[in-house]
Parts: structure tokens; sequence; C-alpha cells
């Protein structure tokens, strides 16, 4: 299922869920022009947050993506708290929820390292390009070589078209 | 064998940590040679747009792609 942002990112912030997209769907904000297959966000792990997480995506059936169905999988509060990281099928489309992430650390450090930008009516938290940079070369994966050439490319097009005013 | 490797964790762990934090801008030569590949022509276009453009470009793909995949498995069911 693709990833959709248009329905996913409204729905959180609309929920006044404190997160921070991170991964392909942070890159596309920065322009990338490469495809990604979910939503990835850093999630705020106080229990206020845990409950609004869990009502906003309890009507889209969460459930552990790849897991066989039938699992007694509960979607609640009590599962987000014993858990950390989650990766989700739901009807609106594949969301990882991540309560840490390496390189970045939890929302909390991760903060610092975000800007708002407005999309689909709403301003929504996004990592820096700067930053996505190193979570990616933190997370180690020979698949994300190819993706921070990509994001360097943009932080020098960025630089270069600030510089030319264009 | 195992001493020995214990001896230079601590050095192995510094340099990771080292290339974890460094800046965004650092680079290697395997990430210049992946950069040459990188077609900035998209990169370009993609900036010239708004934050939502984007997204709606990428979803638009995305469906575009999903519908080939189909039509292609559909075509090889009717082989």
């Amino acid at each position: 299922m693709a990833p959709n942002f248009s329905a996913i990112l409204p729905l959180l912030v609309r929920s006044d869920v404190q997160f921070i997209v991170i991964g392909g769907g942070a890159a596309l904000a920065h322009g990338s022009a490469r495809l990604t297959y979910d939503v990835d966000v850093v999630y705020a792990r106080d229990p206020e947050n845990l409950r609004r997480l869990a009502g906003a995506l309890q009507p889209y059936q969460p459930y552990l993506r790849g897991a066989p169905p039938g699992l007694p999988f509960r979607w609640d509060e009590r599962t987000l708290k014993s858990g950390l990281n989650f990766t989700l099928t739901t009807t609106l489309g594949d969301l990882d929820l991540l309560g840490e992430v390496a390189g970045g650390g939890f929302f909390e450090q991760l903060l610092p390292f975000t800007q708002e930008m407005e999309t689909f009516g709403v301003r929504c938290r996004f990592v820096t390009l700067e930053k996505l940079i190193q979570l990616k070369r933190a997370a180690g994966r020979p698949k994300d070589l190819e993706v921070i050439a990509e994001l360097q490319a943009l932080l020098e097009e960025r630089r270069r078209g600030a510089s030319t005013g264009a | 064998m195992r001493g020995e490797l214990d001896k230079q964790a601590p050095e192995t762990k510094a340099v990771i940590a080292q290339h974890e934090l460094a800046p965004a801008e650092y680079s290697d030569p395997v990430i210049e040679a992946y950069k040459k590949d990188v077609d900035r022509t998209l990169l370009r276009e993609n900036l010239k747009l708004t934050v939502e453009e984007r997204f709606v470009k990428f979803e638009q793909f995305w469906k575009y792609a999903q519908a080939l995949r189909e039509a292609g498995r559909k075509s090889r069911q009717t082989e």
C-alpha cells in the first residue's frame, strides 16, 4: 500500500500528536526524488501523547506489518507504552512509529533539529535536511549510501540556490 | 584473538561515533561516487515546488506505478 502522507500527517497533527517526520517522508519534503514505502515518524513517549496517538490511529486498524493475521495484537496506550518502535499497516497506509532512532535519540533529543513546514492544511514538524543526512549515516545500511548522496546533492543545490538568489 | 579485539573496541567505537556525528557535508569517496549519478535536474524541479506539491507529485507517481504493476500482473495471468 502506498505511503499516504496526505491522510496520515493531517490526522496526527489534528489529533495533537507530538511527532517528527523522518526518513523518506522528510527527504521528500526537502525535495528528494526517491520513492519511499512508508511514513516514518518519531513520537513523544509521554503518557498524554501515547493516549492521543493510540486514539488517533484506532479507527484505522493498526496491525503489525508482516505478522501473520489473527495475532492477539491490541492497539492501545498500554501496547504503545510496552513497546518502542512499531512497524504498522493501517487502512491509511504503512506507518513506522519510532520511539527512538539511531543517531537522533528520542523525540525530545531530535526536536532541536527539526523545522515546521506547512502541508495539507497543517503545520508539520520535519527533521532538518542536515540532521536527516546524519540519521541516514547512523543507520549504517548499504542501501542508504545512494540516499545520502542524493541528500547531500540537495543540500548543495539548496545552498547554491540561496547564494544565487534562485 | 578476542583479547586483541577487546583492546581495539574503544578505538573502533570512537571511529564509529565520529562517523555518525560527522557534519551533514562530510563526504567520503563512496558517497562522492554515488553523487555523480544523482539526477540534479529532478532535484532542481522539486525545489521549485511547495512541500505539499512535492508530496502530491510523489503520491500520484506511486498510484501510476501501482497501476502499471497491476496491469503487468493481469497481463501475465492472461498469457
